[in-house]
């Protein structure tokens, strides 16, 4: 049965390894491997948390995103390895808590790439610390920021008491225009449950998790923030997959890098029920089929968090698209 | 691995057919002639090599395999020099024109 990895990222000092420990506390987490990685010469994470976790293992070599794949490639089949012989319990679940500085992408990259690793790890979720009195300063300063933000299942806000809640409203606002994923206080976590750990789209009920994304409530706004803008595109028509699955992968390819996060709920020809995808930067998952519609509208909804890229030409090029590749049926052929 | 020819099975892809609404082949050779309604402006062209491969054929007589959509994206770029880029105006007018 494959294992779900689990990335708690979020920017330099924004409290992932205080998070960590006090999830680690929890009884329920007993059987989660922890892998850490830190960027520097000498690793200091792990001995904070090694108290609670003994088994913690640690990616020294520098930043997941770009130096270590192969690394944690080896990480992960050597936590197999040892399970296998009986060297560590056997755990359910692997967390991966990414430096300050890595951009997830690579990572879920990584997983869905490697031949030896897909089938044996899936991603569960990620989970994305914002710093409540750094934010703005991070966003305007550091790509990452919004490459993590964007990535996030789960926002945690941290260092709450250090702003007003005025200040706090307006952050929380600012991360839901950015990604429609729930946004909790750090502070209230205390267990994997409260973070539904164990949910995601690759749980028994997939369509519990499309629903905490929120689709039907994003909106295409022309605010920006920084460089980032949300682009929705909404249709009525059910969709070609094949015609589909070339625009997208050729955008993708084209201009990955500058789309953060996609999300859809598609209604797909001869499909009864829909299909769910995601995925973040050139990365998109494998879909998910799920049982039924949520409600009677069974409009398609793809959600996209672009840095950099016009949300109109996104658009156009969609239409475009799906008009020009669309198969020909009986009566246009005629 | 197919046992008489040697040849490896393409990967899997996200992109890969939903259901089995249409025999696998039938699945790709529609793919192939999307991919060739978008690829038509740059003077290129694509073939099913063997059932698991792509044939991206040049202008110029030049040739590239490609396995899987990612692959196939980066040698066409390979071919024609440049960018295949979803968004750009220019390939969008012409296949208005063309659909």
């Amino acid at each position: 049965m494959s294992i779900a990895l689990n990335v708690i990222t979020g920017f330099l000092g924004s409290g992932k390894t205080t998070l960590l420990k006090r999830l680690l506390s929890d009884e329920n987490m007993g059987d989660t491997a922890l892998l850490i990685n830190e960027f520097g010469d000498v690793g200091i994470d792990h001995l904070l948390v090694e108290e609670v976790a003994p088994d913690t293992v640690l990616l020294p070599s520098g930043c997941v995103c770009c130096s270590i794949r192969g690394e944690l490639r080896d990480a992960l089949s050597g936590l197999l390895e040892r399970r296998g012989r009986g060297e560590i319990p056997a755990f359910r679940r692997v967390i991966l808590e990414t430096t300050g500085l890595a951009d997830p992408a690579p990572i879920l990259a990584t997983l869905n790439n490697d031949p030896h690793l897909r089938g044996r790890f899936h991603i569960g979720l990620v989970v994305t610390l914002v710093d409540a009195s750094h934010a703005e300063m991070q966003q305007r300063l550091h790509p990452e920021w919004l490459a993590q933000v964007a990535a996030a299942d789960r926002l945690l806000i941290s260092k709450t008491d250090t702003v007003s809640p005025e200040q706090q409203q307006v952050l929380r606002a600012r991360l839901h225009t950015l990604n429609p994923a729930p946004v909790l206080d750090s502070a209230d976590i205390h267990s994997g449950d409260q973070l539904l750990l164990g949910e995601g789209l690759r749980s028994a009920e997939p369509a519990h998790e499309v629903a905490r994304w929120q689709l039907h409530r994003v909106q295409s706004t022309p605010a920006r923030h920084g460089d980032a803008q949300v682009c929705c595109l909404t249709f009525e028509r059910p969709l070609d997959w094949i015609g589909f699955g070339v625009w997208l992968s050729m955008l993708l390819r084209c201009h990955g890098e500058r789309i953060l996060r996609v999300k859809g709920l598609l209604n797909v020809n001869n499909s009864q029920a829909p299909i769910v995808i995601h995925g973040v930067q050139h990365c998109l998952h494998a879909p998910v089929h799920l049982p039924a519609w949520p409600s009677d509208d069974h409009t398609s909804r793809l959600v996209f968090i672009l840095r950099g890229l016009d949300a109109d030409q996104l658009r156009r090029s969609f239409t475009v698209f799906s008009q020009s590749l669309a198969p020909m049926t009986n009566g246009a052929a005629a | 691995m197919c046992g008489l020819c040697g040849l490896l099975g393409e990967d899997v892809h996200w992109s890969d057919p939903l259901g089995d609404g249409l025999p696998r082949r039938r699945e790709r050779l529609s793919r192939i002639v999307a991919i060739n309604k978008v690829l038509a402006p740059f003077r290129l062209k694509v073939e099913d090599f063997q059932g698991v491969s792509y044939l991206l054929l040049g202008a110029t007589g030049k040739q590239e395999l490609a396995t899987g959509l990612d692959q196939l994206w980066q040698r066409a770029e390979t071919l024609i020099g440049r960018a295949l880029d979803p968004l750009d105006p220019a390939l969008l007018n012409q296949l208005e024109c063309g659909s």
